[in-house]
């Protein structure tokens, strides 16, 4: 997990779901945000949206318990390296 | 016209709070200030249609941030359900309604929109079609129906019930005359009803304009002064209307639920009555124009002499007022009752029209004057009408006042209002 993922995945908690920034650690799961599962989805969107890649279906499932917001920013530097024209999708 | 035998006066619903958002102002203080001048909202706006040439279209928009609308969902807000949430908030602040202070098994919501979510609608297919991106996971909660409707009760945490009304230009009149009736019936003590609309889309816009019932503007779209008074409602050269947006919210509650909070009622809801033509999709039918307004009359225990303002549907279309200028000379007789349409200046506001239309004539019994109907200077030789045209009409005796909403579809809802 890369720093600046991380972090942006902390402001989009912070800016655009209201969630509590004291809440969020790389620990944190996805159900302890206190966020439902429509506003899960929306959250899981978002980010996608901020990196402008897709995580496949298969590898992440927002609803299910235990899914931590370190393993989201991992999924999210694993999509940005494997798209096309990355340095790592290059390599 | 002979009473309905089916019909015996029901009792009559305390209004005990109203909100608005609308073309001519978000307070009552600047509802008022407008209606009474007759002060015209409408503008030219252009219609941004990658690929299509049309004409712009005249429209009535309201000076409101729908972004400064908390969601109690917590999900994306039409434009239309933002406006919905802000009016029902200032309804029930007038009101005095807050948590703990009602049974929430005993609230109802009762709210009317002829296309709630369209606006968030348009962009989706826009997402689809034209950017090529994907749909957002609470589209669906953001465009349905009963948006507005279900944002409402969260908000309130209304138990007793949250129902839709969807039935063009006559909505919100319906929810409103449908909250009455559950008041009456003893299912609920307390109701929050109106109505919303925003469609000041492009896609929209341009489905309304193909109908031919929007003013064409020509060479006048760059007149400002000119395209404001381009609605001329009962005129003889009336040319159809412009779209609008707005909301307006009620508390609706029986006189001895507002007596028991000491809540001051600001004027009563006295009869309601809706039918169907069953005629045709559009075209308007007097006769079933005129069996409404006999219908209402009935239920709120008053003759028509007893109507001292009539807030006409008046959309300034050919046939639509010249339907309600005869259906209204057989109630009332020649000139029997002073007449305004307040479209004029705020638009075609569709699903929202009835609810702010019957505040335009909550507004008339409180001041005791008359709103005019602005930019019509004579009304249409054809028609028998006693228009308040010119100024606004000094009326201190005003006791009660009928609003008319006619609806594609074929739905005619009427509304009357006594001062309390």
């Amino acid at each position: 997990m890369t720093r600046p993922t991380f972090a942006a995945i902390s402001s989009v908690l912070v800016e655009k779901f209201k969630v509590d920034g004291a809440l969020i650690e790389p620990a944190t799961t996805l159900e302890q945000l206190g966020l439902d599962s429509l506003a899960l989805m929306e959250f899981v969107f978002a980010v996608e949206d901020r990196f402008d890649v897709r995580i496949p279906e298969e590898r992440l499932d927002p609803r299910q318990a235990g899914v931590t917001l370190e393993q989201l920013a991992v999924l999210i530097d694993e999509a940005a390296a494997a798209r096309p024209g990355s340095d790592a999708a290059a390599a | 016209m002979p009473l309905p035998p089916s019909v015996r006066p029901g009792a009559p619903v305390a209004l005990t709070g109203a909100g608005v958002v609308s073309p001519i102002g978000n307070t009552l203080a600047a509802f008022d200030a407008a209606l009474f001048a007759g002060r015209s909202a409408v503008r030219a706006q252009a219609l941004d249609l990658p690929g299509i040439e049309l004409p712009p279209v005249p429209v009535a928009s309201a000076d409101f941030d729908a972004a400064a609308v908390e969601a109690p969902s917590r999900v994306p807000l039409d434009r239309a359900t933002a406006m919905a949430l802000a009016a029902a908030r200032d309804a029930a602040r007038a009101a005095g309604l807050a948590p703990g202070g009602f049974d929430p098994e005993r609230l109802g919501i009762f709210w009317g929109s002829g296309m709630a979510g369209a606006a968030t609608f348009e962009a989706t297919c826009r997402t689809v079609y034209a950017d090529r991106r994907r749909m957002r996971p609470t589209s669906v909660v953001t465009t349905m129906p009963n948006a507005p409707v279900a944002e409402i009760a969260l908000a309130f945490a209304a138990r007793g019930a949250a129902l839709a009304y969807a039935c063009a230009c006559a909505s919100s009149a319906v929810a409103i005359g449908e909250a009455m009736r559950a008041i009456r019936a003893g299912w609920i003590d307390v109701a929050i009803a109106g109505g919303s609309e925003s469609m000041l889309t492009p896609g929209v816009l341009a489905s309304w304009q193909a109908m031919r019932v929007l003013v064409p503007l020509g060479a006048a779209a760059s007149d400002a002064a000119a395209v404001a008074a381009c609605c001329r409602p009962f005129a003889a050269e009336r040319n159809g209307f412009a779209l609008g947006e707005a909301a307006a919210a009620y508390v609706l509650e029986s006189p001895a639920h507002a007596a028991a909070r000491g809540a001051r009622t600001d004027a009563i809801l006295a009869g309601y009555a809706s039918n169907c033509d069953g005629v045709h999709i559009t075209q308007p039918d007097a006769s079933g124009q005129a069996r409404a307004m006999i219908a209402a009359l009935a239920d709120a225990g008053l003759a028509a002499s007893d109507i001292g303002y009539l807030n006409a549907h008046g959309t300034a279309t050919t046939a639509g007022d010249a339907a309600e200028a005869e259906s209204i000379a057989r109630v009332f007789g020649p000139g029997g009752v002073p007449v305004s349409s307040t479209k004029a200046i705020h638009g075609h506001l569709l699903g929202a029209g009835g609810a702010v239309e019957l505040l335009a004539s909550l507004r008339a019994l409180a001041a005791g004057c008359l709103p005019m109907n602005a930019n019509t200077i004579e009304a249409d030789p054809a028609f028998d009408l006693d228009l308040i045209s010119r100024a606004s009409r000094p009326s201190p005796d005003l006791r009660h006042a009928l609003c008319s909403s006619f609806a594609f579809g074929g739905t005619n809802a009427v509304l009357i209002a006594s001062r309390a």
